[in-house]
């Protein structure tokens, strides 16, 4: 048993050593040709993603990506992804491009690429029962109980802003909603739009919400690095989608409102 | 599009995995000892005591070993806040494993108390022996070498085990291999220097295990 432990570390950790690595991502053309799309949807960020009744995922990000799949002529295959492991399944080549608020930065850039933006998100604080805070600086102390998830754009942004504030990271959002209600902490920074559907579950919590001035992000389709020939393509239908005015109509169908911040159509966003 | 394996992003966050891999060990070692205790104790009750407490271990026995240990941290967790009870997340992982190593070691030293001869019972009472020192110069010698292999198994699993802590905001080594995977998108890099901790962990384990074995209770193990 102890030897057969160790033969199967060692295979294991030989094989992710050696034979792991070279996974090509499909051309535009091997998509074509195969008759359908992988994209990576993250089902806990409703209503970009989430199990519907007939546990199927659906949401924005779903029905965007079924646009995307209708202008290619090819079928399409939803992933599953989560935000630790997104970047992961583009790189490995589980999916050909991946949605879900995938927020596009340079530390990012430098592994994936990102196409032309699809949405906008702002960060905003919320809260449970804590005061209303007016700066960022009035959070950064070590009352505030951060309960983030991990892999988050957030993350790195309280690592500097905040780093004083106790931080605990968890590997999703009903987690980290959840852990909130039961007083682990007091404070999630993200994109709060996502997350009604899991505070309005906790009744007896007080949630409040403060918006502060953060940059907002743009959320793109990531691809694999160097996969030119898919992102080329994808910018120009994610530009008939907002041109056409396709992309703002499935927003409103399922936000209920007009995206906060909407993306200026000049030549290079 | 070939992928580059690029070690030099990861290297500068080799001390925070090792103090990660330390966290993990000390997991595995505390519920390792717990599940000891409770396991000893279990054990005698169903090796030797009255029904009615032996049905209650064999209720949690089976309970602990027929669901995922995942789901019992999940449990204590998140579900025993409902009940007004809140344990921090490294308390809640320490106690879901304690009470998990507790059923699996209440059923291998079952095993190794009733895995004792009878004749050397008998033999020892003849020869005088008090109940004490039937125990501590029959009983325990033969026991303990008949069930260091299994416990030191169930130690190296529970070092592995530890990993699902990183779930409950535990950073342990998977925990800060998530987190740093998550600022470089290294995934190769970091999880297989990842893996050569994990290796490196559970391997001193087993040659410190191996040696007491040897030493202590004459109880041979092959290490490769």
């Amino acid at each position: 048993m102890l030897k057969s432990a160790w033969v199967a570390a060692a295979g294991f950790l030989a094989t992710a050593l050696l034979a792991a690595p070279p996974s090509e991502a499909r051309s535009l053309d091997a998509i074509i040709k195969s008759g359908s799309i992988r994209v990576g949807v993250n089902p806990t960020l409703p209503p970009l993603g989430t199990y519907d009744d007939k546990n199927e995922i659906s949401g924005f990000d779903v029905e965007y990506a079924k646009e995307i799949a209708d202008k290619l002529g090819v079928k399409l295959e939803v992933v599953s992804v989560g935000s630790p492991d997104r970047i992961p399944f583009v790189t490995s080549d589980r999916v050909d491009f991946v949605l879900g608020g995938m927020t596009r930065n340079s530390e990012r850039a430098k592994v994936i690429d990102f196409t032309v933006p699809v949405y906008t998100e702002g960060l905003s604080v919320l809260q449970t029962g804590g005061t209303k805070p007016k700066s960022w600086n009035e959070l950064n102390t070590p009352d505030t109980k951060l309960v983030e998830v991990r892999g988050t754009t957030p993350v790195s942004f309280i690592k500097e802003t905040l780093p004083k504030a106790q931080l605990t990271l968890l590997d999703n959002y009903p987690d980290a909603v959840r852990a909130l209600a039961q007083g682990r902490g007091n404070t999630i920074i993200d994109v709060v739009d996502y997350l009604g559907s899991y505070t309005k579950t906790y009744t007896g919590v007080e949630w409040q919400v403060t918006s502060m001035p953060v940059d907002v992000d743009y959320d793109c389709m990531g691809v694999a690095k160097g996969n030119s020939s898919l992102k080329d393509w994808l910018d120009i239908a994610a530009f008939e989608l907002e041109r056409s005015g396709k992309r703002g109509e499935l927003w409103k169908k399922w936000f209920g409102l007009d995206m906060t911040y909407p993306i200026p159509l000049n030549p290079y966003f | 599009m070939n992928y580059t394996l690029q070690y030099g992003q990861v290297l500068p966050y080799l001390g925070y995995f090792a103090g990660g891999a330390l966290l993990s060990l000390q997991i595995a070692f505390l519920s390792f000892c717990g599940g000891l205790v409770i396991g000893t104790g279990f054990a005698s009750v169903t090796a030797f005591g009255p029904r009615p407490l032996r049905v209650l271990v064999k209720v949690y026995v089976t309970a602990f070993t027929n669901t995922p240990q995942l789901v019992q941290i999940y449990f204590l967790y998140f579900a025993l806040p409902d009940a007004g009870i809140l344990l921090s997340s490294y308390q809640a992982v320490l106690i879901g494993m304690t009470l998990n190593a507790g059923a699996y070691l209440t059923e291998i030293q079952r095993a190794g108390f009733l895995s004792r001869r009878q004749t050397e019972m008998e033999a020892a009472e003849v020869l005088g022996f008090s109940r004490w020192q039937q125990i501590r110069y029959v009983i325990l010698p033969h026991i303990a070498k008949v069930l260091f292999p299994p416990l030191a198994n169930q130690y190296i699993l529970m070092t592995l085990g530890t990993s699902m802590a990183a779930v409950f905001g535990v950073e342990e080594l998977t925990g800060r291999a998530f987190n740093v995977n998550a600022e470089t998108f290294r995934s190769v890099e970091i999880f297989s220097l990842v893996a050569v901790f994990y290796v490196v962990i559970t391997f001193a384990a087993t040659l410190a295990l191996a040696l007491i074995g040897r030493l202590a209770f004459r109880a041979r193990m092959r290490i490769l």
